[in-house]
């Protein structure tokens, strides 16, 4: 499926397979889900919130390191 | 949202962090910790119950503290809250980036966090005083507070433990009381609620925070909550149910006295702050 990725500036259009979660997509793209407030299609959404085909995700990094 | 508001409302009741007619001065950084601190206690001073004033330091960061500063007013500004912008440079005559740049730590220089550290208290304790608050109110949360924790008993700083708390216990006037609403707030739910809450938030981390001890420490407890959430709340928990005992083996009743060069409260003739200045004379 494919969903719009979008981080700070960045909005790309990704191809992900399978059934998959907000947290397993953080996994996929290596950002630790304690340190981010995720909008699917802009709502704030739990860790398990199913990903859809179609889906604009957008990750917002809360916390910095220090 | 509306929860995590009444939790920081609940516990500036619970541990009395607040009285009607106190003056506060919150340390407004435009970071989501303080940002979130101002809403909640603007939402104070409209029922008349507070008066606030927020300040910006602005410790000489390039390239991190200028968005910081500005979204800080934009804030202040948006509230209709008085808000004062303050220099490391006009109370000390050089910025952090300065001192860091002109001192190596072989000449003995500390680590940046070290300084700001210090020269922030100083700062915020002599504008405090300037307006008259009774009460310096800072965003320290959850997380702030475990590390701290953490970091004086690894050290062994059991002085130190003995000053950790939702609010400061001083026997000198000169100290205005610290209160800090947000102590028992994971820093994620802070996030949670500036993003929802659409608010105008300066996320960036600093760049010398990498450097600190408390970066290690903050590190290794995020490691420990993923496989144990309530590490955090734990540890917060199990310190303040011994502090008392600490505090009565431990605290160190200080002889009260005033720095003899600028008249900050200390305990040694000269204040912290003024001894860094004194050091960088003697090396110029």
């Amino acid at each position: 499926m494919r969903i719009k990725l979008i981080i700070g500036e960045n909005e790309e259009i990704i191809e992900i397979s399978g059934n998959k979660t907000v947290k397993n997509l953080l996994d996929v793209i290596n950002i630790a889900s304690e340190t981010v407030v995720v909008k699917k299609n802009d709502c704030i959404v739990i860790d398990e919130e199913p990903v859809e085909d179609g889906d604009s995700i957008e990750v917002i990094q809360v916390i910095y390191g220090g | 949202m509306e929860s995590i508001q009444n939790k920081v409302l609940k516990d500036i009741r619970k541990y009395k962090l607040l009285e009607k007619g106190d003056k506060v001065l919150l340390g407004l950084s435009g970071g989501k910790d303080s940002v979130m601190l101002l809403d909640i206690l603007n939402s104070l001073r409209k029922r008349n119950i507070i008066d606030l004033v927020a300040v910006t330091i602005d410790e000489g960061i390039h390239g991190y503290r200028e968005e910081g500063v500005e979204i800080a007013a934009r804030n202040a500004k948006k509230l209709g809250v008085e808000h004062k912008i303050v220099t490391f440079k006009e109370y000390f005559g050089r910025t952090l980036d300065e001192i860091i740049s002109k001192y190596t730590i072989k000449e003995g220089r500390r680590n940046a966090c070290t300084y700001c550290g210090v020269f922030r208290r100083w700062i915020l304790n002599r504008v405090a005083r300037d307006e008259g608050a009774t009460k310096i109110a800072t965003g320290h949360n959850l997380d702030d507070e475990t590390q701290s924790i953490v970091m004086n008993y690894l050290e062994g700083n059991i002085q130190n433990l003995t000053r950790i708390g939702p609010k400061s216990e001083s026997l000198n006037d000169k100290f205005t009381i610290k209160i800090k609403p947000l102590r028992e707030i994971p820093e994620k739910e802070i996030g949670l609620y500036v993003v929802a809450r659409e608010l105008d938030v300066h996320f960036a981390g600093c760049p010398f925070a990498i450097e600190s001890f408390r970066a290690e420490v903050g590190s290794f407890i995020k490691e420990l909550s993923r496989e144990h959430p309530t590490i955090m709340y734990s540890t917060l928990r199990g310190f303040d149910k011994m502090k008392p005992v600490l505090k009565r083996e431990f605290s160190r009743k200080y002889p009260i006295g005033v720095c003899e060069k600028c008249g900050e409260p200390s305990a040694a003739s000269l204040c912290k702050a003024c001894s860094f200045l004194k050091d960088w004379e003697d090396f110029d």
